[in-house]
């Protein structure tokens, strides 16, 4: 959670960079006002409405004050009303964020009731109202910003509170006795910096925005020259139906606009530090490849898969190399391996989802007499559930939380059984599949993981594939479950006439429930043939694989010695 | 305690400390009540008007029975009357309130679609070009203050090209049916177009985080390994990033809210932000004290409304607070 762990994107360094730059334009127009300006702010100096000349840059307003001395004074008032207002904003935000977060119970209630109110009242109304009857002076108004602008950084702070008092080394803390004052200084603060950094940053602009609004609505204070006033004089003054908004519009709207444009771009960019999880997911343009002109020769009689020479790299890592399988009609396939293997990475790229990093370099996917590479992406999605179906690895997690499984099985059946057939179809399924129909409308929250599993394979099945490849189906479920999905994805393959490919790294599941093995061992096949030979094991590397893999039926032994075992009493 | 009847008793908390704000504030403030009524500068000192000025708005007696009549008139609908015209004070609201929720209404419809289209089609893709550009152009013109952005509208669009009428919400014609909604519809385009702007960034913003963390969410991976096409797995998204997305910009409203004091003002719209300026200006406080009390109530009532729609959004809530 702490900021410098986390790379900015690039997108968002640049933001950084230019929101910087804005700043640093304005904080030095505010420095050197005195030195650049030639004429007083405040007090005339030439001619009501006078053009911009060599004398008045920017022209006089309708009182013949200096337009360009308003602009480079104006940059203090906004910048000193930010700066405070924020400070003092997330100084009593943070505290009351701490303090609610930390003890809980009605104080903390009472804090939140507090904040909802005050964040859902217009902030520019309440501070208009404040001011009216606290009185207008630019302090005071100050004051009354910082007043009404404490309320988000409360909340943001209790949460986050309220997520740290759970991390054991403030636990452990609290166990050893340690006072809260310390607690909370020593383990929770330094963990809100990134936040209240940005925090600050989006109470400043705020800040800015609401003292601007209150003074070009002409409540502000009338002694000090603003941005926003400058802009109530033009406005009072009709700047707009001459062309006097050129000097006289246009610079404080655009310096106003600089600063908070400034503050919005460094603000964003602190945001995305303190919440990583928004940079996690950075999208790539998928690389556009040439399709291969000549088709792969068709697979041969009796094959329904054949994946020739296959080499998948992530990078510079190879995750699959050179790797060749076949898929024989009426035979069920296991692939096994261990963990990072390649056997997902195989899958994924023979039905096109490998993650945009993942890059088919060599090899040849054929379905039958169908070139896999040479159908494009469109082709791609429609041969999925169609003609392979995949029951993906940690099936259970990837069904759309917000609606029913009913509904989601008939969005995937509509392609095959029409929009009037789709939920007759998916009421079928679910049944098939094992899902009563009292549990049809539920949610998949409500289901139990064997349940999603099941919900998940009725989705896969549900256009008729003639493959179905299952990828570690039963990882994640208890014991009788996993028996039970097995037995149903037999059944599945008799009654719809399907292959059946499982992925796994149990030996005891390939065994069991497959006629023929490819063993993957470090993105290689390192053995295959029918499923007698996991107990010839001749390869070295299966050995070893052999020696280390648990199973559920315990260490492998010989053929013969094991039927000697249940044989002899 | 069921859960509803806590969130009741919360809110009706906050309403009735709003209500306590609302009555303690001009009495609280530093100065005579009836300074704010009749400035001292303007010379009357006579202690007969001041105490005819204390009874008629309701300032005189103890906090107490100020307090139990403040409450009382409440309670029956009756908010004083306006210092400027005597006119009761919920007829001056009944009279502007419509125009605000118009105003306001078309707003948020506008900058909610738009926002949430810009932001989703960004957060899909984040990081690509059209994600950085827009990100970067919505920053920016949320960064322009309201005001100015009505400014410049109105110089452009009414004043060069004179596309729609200047000022106000209808003509001094008297004109009625359709001639009349059009010319409504015509002079809301251009404050309305303001607001619009001013209430987009907020709304852009959430709408793209919210997409941008379910982009790597494995019901999407679930989704394209079935076959759906990408049209189908983005309705999958979109579907799940619009519950953080909604609540928030009804939360964003309040935002939307305190613009519009300024875009009535620069309109000259009569809606309810340019009654409170007014107000302001002509230390109409009886009339100040009801629009905030208002804008209080809808605010509750908009935090109210978030809180019972969320679980409808949202599957896994409602059966959590049931369960």
């Amino acid at each position: 959670m702490r900021g410098s762990a986390v790379p900015l994107q690039r997108s968002t360094r640049t933001l950084l960079g230019v929101g910087v730059a804005l700043l640093v334009l304005v904080i030095g127009a505010a420095v050197l006002a005195d030195v650049l300006a030639a004429h007083p702010p405040n007090r005339a100096s030439g001619p009501p409405y006078a053009r911009p000349s060599s004398a008045h840059w920017l022209g006089t307003d309708d009182l013949g004050r200096d337009l360009f001395s308003q602009l480079l004074h104006g940059a203090r008032v906004s910048l000193a009303v930010g700066l405070i207002a924020a400070t003092l904003a997330t100084l009593l935000g943070t505290a009351v964020g701490l303090v609610a977060g930390w003890v809980g119970g009605w104080v903390d209630a009472l804090a939140m009731r507090l904040v909802d109110l005050t964040l859902a009242l217009p902030f520019l109304v309440l501070v208009l109202v404040l001011a009216a009857y606290f009185g207008r002076g630019l302090e005071t108004l100050t004051l009354l910003i910082a007043g009404v602008l404490w309320a988000r950084p409360a909340r943001l702070l209790r949460s986050q509170v309220l997520k740290v008092s759970r991390f054991g080394h403030v636990r452990a803390a609290q166990v050893m006795g340690a006072s809260v004052a310390r607690i909370l200084l020593r383990h929770v603060l330094p963990r809100m910096v990134p936040l209240l950094t940005s925090v600050f940053v989006r109470a400043a602009a705020v800040a800015v925005i609401v003292q601007a609004g209150v003074a070009f609505l002409g409540l502000g204070d009338p002694h000090r020259i603003s941005w926003g006033g400058t802009l109530f004089f033009a406005n009072n003054g009709a700047a707009i139906l001459t062309d006097a908004w050129l000097w006289w519009i246009i610079p404080p709207g655009m310096a106003l606009a600089v600063v908070i444009v400034g503050l919005a771009f460094v603000g964003y960019a602190l945001e995305e530090r303190a919440e990583p999880r928004l940079v996690s997911h950075g999208w790539r343009r998928p690389v556009r490849r040439r399709l291969p002109a000549d088709p792969a020769p068709p697979a041969p009689t009796g094959t329904i898969l054949d994946v020739r020479g296959l080499t998948v790299r992530y990078g510079t890592a190879i995750a699959v190399g050179q790797m060749s399988i076949a898929v024989r009609r009426g035979r069920v396939l296991g692939i096994v391996g261990e963990s990072g293997s390649g056997k997902s990475t195989l899958v994924l790229a023979v039905l096109g989802l490998l993650p945009t990093e993942g890059v088919v370099a060599a090899g040849e996917v054929v379905l039958g007499d169908v070139d896999l590479r040479r159908i494009g992406r469109d082709g791609l999605t429609a041969l999925r559930g169609r003609e392979v179906a995949l029951v993906p690895q940690a099936a259970m997690n990837l069904l759309d939380p917000t609606m029913t499984v009913h509904a989601q099985v008939a969005e995937v059946a509509r392609r095959t059984a029409g929009r009037d057939g789709a939920a007759a179809r998916a009421h079928e399924l679910l049944e098939l599949v094992g899902v009563a129909r009292g549990r049809h409308r539920a949610h998949p929250h409500e289901l139990s993981g064997g349940m999603r599993q099941r919900v998940v394979i009725a989705m896969a099945v549900a256009n008729g594939p003639r493959l179905l490849i299952a990828d570690e189906p039963t990882t994640g479920l208890d014991v009788v479950t996993q028996a039970e999905v097995l037995q149903l994805l037999h059944r599945l393959r008799r009654e719809m006439d399907l292959e059946l490919v499982l992925v796994t790294h149990d030996l005891g599941v390939v065994r069991a429930h497959a006629d023929d093995v490819v063993v993957m061992q470090d993105a290689q096949v390192v053995e295959h043939g029918p499923v007698a030979i996991l107990d010839r094991p001749e390869h070295p590397h299966l050995q070893e694989l052999l020696a280390r893999s648990p199973s559920l039926d315990g260490p492998i032994r010989p053929w013969s010695q094991r039927v000697d075992a249940v044989v002899a009493p | 305690m069921p859960r509803w009847v806590r969130t009741a008793a919360q809110y009706l908390a906050v309403l009735l400390a709003a209500v306590l704000l609302n009555f303690a504030l001009p009495r609280l403030a530093p100065g005579d009540a009836v300074d704010y009524l009749v400035p001292p500068a303007s010379g009357v000192q006579d202690p007969e008007v001041r105490q005819r000025l204390l009874e008629r708005y309701d300032l005189d007696g103890s906090a107490g029975s100020q307090l139990a009549r403040y409450l009382g008139g409440l309670l029956q609908g009756d908010l004083g009357v306006s210092v400027r015209d005597t006119r009761p004070v919920t007829t001056v609201l009944a009279d502007r309130i419509g125009w605000s929720a118009l105003l306001v209404g078309t707003a948020v419809l506008a900058s909610t679609v738009i926002g949430v289209g810009l932001g989703f089609a960004a957060g899909w893709r984040r990081g690509s070009a059209r994600d950085v550009g827009t990100l970067g152009g919505v920053l920016a013109v949320d960064a322009l203050p309201a005001f100015f952005v009505g400014l410049m509208l109105l110089l452009v669009f009414s004043v060069e090209l004179g596309w729609f009428p200047v000022y106000g919400a209808t003509g001094s014609s008297r004109a009625t049916g359709l001639a009349w909604s059009v010319d409504v519809a015509r002079r809301l385009v251009l404050p309305g177009a303001t607001l619009t702007l001013a209430g987009l960034g907020s709304v852009f913003i959430v709408a793209r985080a919210a997409m941008i963390a379910e982009v790597g969410e494995d019901y999407l991976f679930g989704a394209r390994a079935h076959g759906l096409t990408e049209r189908q797995v983005r309705r999958h998204a979109r579907r799940n990033a619009l519950i953080p997305t909604s609540t928030a910009s009804l939360l964003g409203l309040s935002t939307l809210v305190g613009a519009a004091t300024v875009v009535e003002t620069v309109f000259a719209y009569p809606g309810l932000g340019s009654l409170a300026i007014e107000s302001v200006r002509a230390r109409d406080y009886p009339v100040l004290q009801g629009v905030f009390l208002l804008l209080a109530v809808v605010a509750i009532g908009v935090n109210l409304l978030n809180d019972l729609l969320y679980p409808l959004l949202d599957p896994r809530v409602r059966r959590g607070q049931t369960a």
